[in-house]
């Protein structure tokens, strides 16, 4: 086979396989594996809304599309259809109950649904932010204690 | 100004009702759709707040963007990151009226028409909206449905030209909320 030949071909290869990469690692990505992401913060869920309360925009820079864990006492965990919220209640407002809401990960919808009101808790969650009512977690997960 | 007409609302909401009258919700769904002939583009929320005056028709939605989950991460991304500019508009708001409110009955059963007028305020945008929906007494809950769409251009959100032709120009718009009567 003629050189020109081996380094056109060569070239065709490369290029396949870079498509496939930018494909797989670029275009089709996947989502975060939420529950193996390492928590950027790690306070009580009270100082964490109190943060939001005293200052949204300096809290929102601070927290806002992070992986935050959070401790502290659970309210009350609330299900509709199948999404499942352990919620910390820390203040009354328009909206009743006001604190941080954190919706949890399918997997771990049977595990929040066990847990007991006024029972300690940490979960870790990706922060949305701040709705003015409450501080919202998404995707989180139960950390063994 | 968005939080603080949001709150406006409220407080005149609560005010003009001394015997509130309001339902509302943390758990709302809206879902955003794009087609074109390329690509079908999808993001689902389903942490809306929304709360309706029963007695005024006094009508509120809050959004957060971080919380439209998108099949693709790479949507997710530029939609945060370049579209809406989540870090900077970190949420949408709509506060309005529904001005045939007297039409819903709530003590009765049934599927009642509703015209919805107000601002809707996106990227930092505020645009005045009236659309039509509907919604639904049942078992004492109020399901409230709508459909329509929103061009980007209006809020000014620019979609650069190397994926221009995989999203269209407008974007349809689907609210499905089921609203509870608060307790207060």
């Amino acid at each position: 086979m003629k050189t020109w030949v081996k380094i056109v071909l060569g070239l065709i290869v490369v290029g396949i396989v870079a498509g496939l990469l930018v494909f797989k690692f670029v275009y089709n990505k996947q989502h975060p594996d939420y529950e193996n992401v390492e928590a950027a913060y790690t306070v009580t869920a009270q100082d964490f809304y109190n943060d939001y309360k005293t200052d949204k925009n300096a809290a929102a820079t601070k927290y806002n599309g992070k992986m935050i864990a959070l401790t502290g006492k659970l309210s009350k965990v609330e299900t509709v259809d199948s999404l499942v919220t352990a919620v910390f209640v820390f203040n009354q407002g328009d909206f009743g109950d006001e604190g941080v809401r954190c919706t949890m990960l399918k997997k771990f919808n049977d595990a929040a649904d066990k847990l007991q009101p006024d029972g300690e808790v940490k979960v870790k969650g990706f922060c949305s932010g701040y709705n003015e009512t409450d501080v919202v977690l998404e995707k989180c997960s139960i950390i063994n204690q | 100004m968005r939080t603080t007409s949001f709150f406006l609302i409220l407080v005149l909401m609560t005010a003009l009702s001394g015997n509130a009258q309001k339902y509302i919700t943390k758990t709302g769904y809206i879902k955003f759709y794009s087609a074109s002939p390329l690509e079908k583009i999808e993001a689902h929320n389903r942490q809306v707040n929304s709360a309706l005056d029963i007695s005024t028709g006094g009508f509120v939605f809050k959004v957060l963007m971080k919380s439209f989950e998108f099949e693709k991460a790479l949507m997710q991304e530029h939609f945060n990151e370049n579209y809406v500019e989540s870090d900077k508009f970190p949420s949408a708001t709509f506060a309005g009226k529904v001005t045939n409110i007297k039409d819903v009955n709530t003590g009765k059963d049934g599927i009642y028409e509703a015209n919805v007028e107000g601002k809707l305020t996106l990227h930092g945008v505020t645009k005045d909206i009236k659309q039509k929906g509907s919604f639904e007494m049942k078992q004492g809950r109020l399901i409230g449905k709508a459909k329509f769409n929103i061009a980007v251009a209006d809020y000014n959100i620019t979609i650069p030209g190397n994926v221009g032709n995989n999203i269209s120009k407008t974007i349809e718009v689907t609210v499905d909320i089921t609203l509870d009567k608060a307790n207060m």
